[in-house]
């Protein structure tokens, strides 16, 4: 539905350019739709592996079969082979998908909320809260999201949960600032000032209103900044501050692939194979909802 | 100008304070007991309020918090619980890898997307454009560490060229330093890279788009002219915020690649210490690397508006 949705909006050229022929406009249109579908599949499969996981996984793969250890790709049971302590690589792989998905997701919601409150407060607050909301969120971004993953894994301790509220603190002040200006955009047009001359409140405003018409940047937001925290949840599990065993992640199997057998294993290529196509995945869909629920930024991006 | 400026460095100290306390109430908050997290589990409440009094851990926290600061300013940030070292020297010896490290990531990074970028704005709609655009699709997507492990797998074990790990010092041989810093910089030059032609490509097209551009063409200079004449400063200008936004990438991703090639770099040190639970380490360390994104962020702003009067005017 999405997809033939986008056939009906105009043809995205930028202004003070003249008019493309219809050939080439239809050649343009056709990878567009294509990353949305590559976005879509992509996607689908990893949702669907993590989701199996729950229920089935080919063996244990936090418990060491020593005699199993390092079997190449391709033996029966163990597809993909085993690791240093005989623990299958496809179930592996498979947990790694859960955390992932779990601490992206996570991570991108929670920031999602925050900014989203933050944001229309700044958008429909006076000019003291909302200055003070804007700049607030350019100092928060001006603290390196690595930084901050590190100094919580220092106080907190490391853990999935850490992670989340990691990334939340990395990504929120984006969010905000995200929120804020397309709020400001819809809050300019008329039919805002109709509703509140109709006797409507702020916050009705902002709900029925407003909300309704920055969804479409926010899933777009959403879905890159999911892709951008699995990215994140990786590179803090590679060095040691992310998730630990029992639970696993693909970032943690790199670690542990680099440490205990060296790069020449196909065991450093498997998760990061896993990473590279999750976040393409996430980011195709992410550029190809762009084109299809907010054409005005597509304009721009493209 | 001068408001402008003005206007600027009270929002680079104002984020200076902001982000001090909070990284002081972080690291002080979260953590709670300081002196408890360093001794660890086993220790008794005597020698834990021992240590909390040697270190000062027991006045209040805002005294503490502006004795830290206070330090900060002269020069003194603190020393290790455990092994007494100042953690000005412990930084000072780890800059000779991070800051090449780093610096050099950043210009390959340009190097590499100015002139492709560039290039895949001039072809929108054609096969070499929409290649481009795959593989920088596909460089985002790479964790800088995985890009790191097959680099040091392909050059490295595979050709043997280069070092897959570990560090000359300077002082052994430069030369050496410097082979041990290739690889490491390659990888993080390439993911920057490809973060960067996307917003070098958007900020050309929009460019390419613009009135004063057709009217250089109408004057009578070549596309290629016109844009590097003309457009090349105009893109210049998202281009400045764009690398000031990317410098706390590079940060993380500098972290990391010191971890895959074992690099004795800065962010190693803080990994050590925050595994170790070094709290005033890691608190001094943080606020040094802050301070140094708060303040590119300020010369990038004081360049913004030194290349585009219109910022001046307007803000």
């Amino acid at each position: 539905m999405i997809l033939s949705k986008s056939s009906h909006l105009p043809n995205p050229a930028p202004l003070g350019v003249p008019a493309s022929p219809p050939a080439r406009r239809q050649r343009r249109k056709l990878p567009r739709n294509a990353s949305l579908l590559v976005g879509i599949v992509l996607t689908t499969i990893f949702l669907a592996v993590a989701l199996v996981s729950f229920f089935y996984l080919p063996s244990n793969p936090n418990i060491p079969v020593i005699r199993n250890r390092l079997l190449p790709a391709g033996t029966a049971g163990h597809w993909l082979g085993t690791d240093v302590l005989g623990r299958d690589i496809v179930a592996q792989l498979m947990v790694g998908a859960r955390t992932s998905i779990l601490v992206g997701a996570g991570g991108a919601t929670l920031s999602l909320i925050l900014g989203l409150i933050a944001g229309l407060a700044a958008a429909s607050s006076g000019k003291i809260a909302d200055e003070a909301i804007s700049r607030g969120a350019d100092i928060l971004l001006s603290i390196p999201g690595m930084v901050t993953a590190l100094v919580l894994a220092a106080t907190m301790g490391s853990g999935a949960l850490t992670t989340i509220l990691a990334l939340t603190a990395f990504f929120t002040p984006s969010f905000t600032r995200v929120v804020r200006s397309a709020a400001i955009g819809v809050l300019n047009e008329d039919f805002i000032t109709a509703a509140r001359l109709y006797g409507r409140g702020k916050i009705f405003v902002l709900i029925r209103h407003v909300l309704p018409n920055i969804a479409g940047v926010m899933i777009v937001q959403f879905t890159l900044y999911f892709a951008a925290g699995i990215l994140t949840e990786a590179g803090l599990s590679y060095l040691g501050v992310g998730v630990h065993r029992p639970s696993i992640s693909w970032g943690l199997m790199l670690n542990e692939a680099q440490q205990q057998v060296g790069i020449s294993s196909p065991l450093a290529i498997w998760p990061g194979l896993a990473i590279v196509l999750m976040v393409l995945g996430l980011n195709l869909l992410g550029d190809g909802l762009r084109d299809v629920l907010d054409p005005k930024l597509a304009r721009r991006a493209s | 100008m001068a408001i402008y400026i003005l206007r600027k460095l009270a929002f680079f100290l104002g984020a200076l304070f902001i982000a001090s306390v909070a990284i002081f109430l972080l690291i002080r908050g979260a953590g709670g007991n300081v002196a408890a997290v360093v001794l660890g589990k086993g220790a008794t409440p005597e020698a834990i309020n021992a240590l909390a009094h040697t270190y000062g851990l027991d006045r209040p926290m805002a005294v503490q918090y502006f004795d830290w600061i206070g330090n900060m300013l002269s020069g003194d940030l603190g020393r290790s619980f455990r092994t007494n070292e100042s953690v000005a020297d412990l930084v000072t010896a780890r800059l000779s890898v991070s800051i090449p490290l780093a610096f050099s990531g950043l210009v390959l990074g340009l190097l590499i997307a100015i002139p492709v970028g560039t290039y895949a704005a001039r072809n929108v709609g054609t096969p070499s454009g929409a290649l481009l655009a795959l593989v920088s699709q596909i460089g985002v997507a790479v964790p800088v560490f995985w890009a790191g492990i097959l680099l040091s797998l392909l050059f490295g074990v595979r050709l043997g060229w280069l070092p897959t790990g570990g560090w000359t010092d300077w002082s052994v041989s430069p030369w050496g330093a410097i082979r041990s810093l290739v690889l490491p910089v390659l990888s993080l030059g390439l993911i920057m890279a490809a973060v960067l032609i996307r917003y070098v490509r958007s900020a050309v097209l929009d460019v390419m788009n613009q009135d004063y551009l057709r009217t250089a063409r109408a004057v009578g200079m070549t596309r290629t002219e016109a844009l590097l004449k003309v457009g090349l400063r105009n893109a210049a200008l998202p281009l400045v915020t764009i690398v000031g936004l990317q410098i706390a990438e590079l940060i993380g991703g500098t972290v990391i690649i010191e971890t895959v090639f074992s690099l004795p770099g800065l962010s190693r040190m803080m990994l050590a210490n925050v595994a170790a639970r070094e709290v005033i380490v890691v608190q001094s360390t943080v606020m040094l690397i802050v301070v140094f994104v708060i303040s590119i962020n300020l010369i990038v702003d004081l360049l913004y508006g030194l290349l585009d009067p219109r910022v001046r005017a307007t803000r």
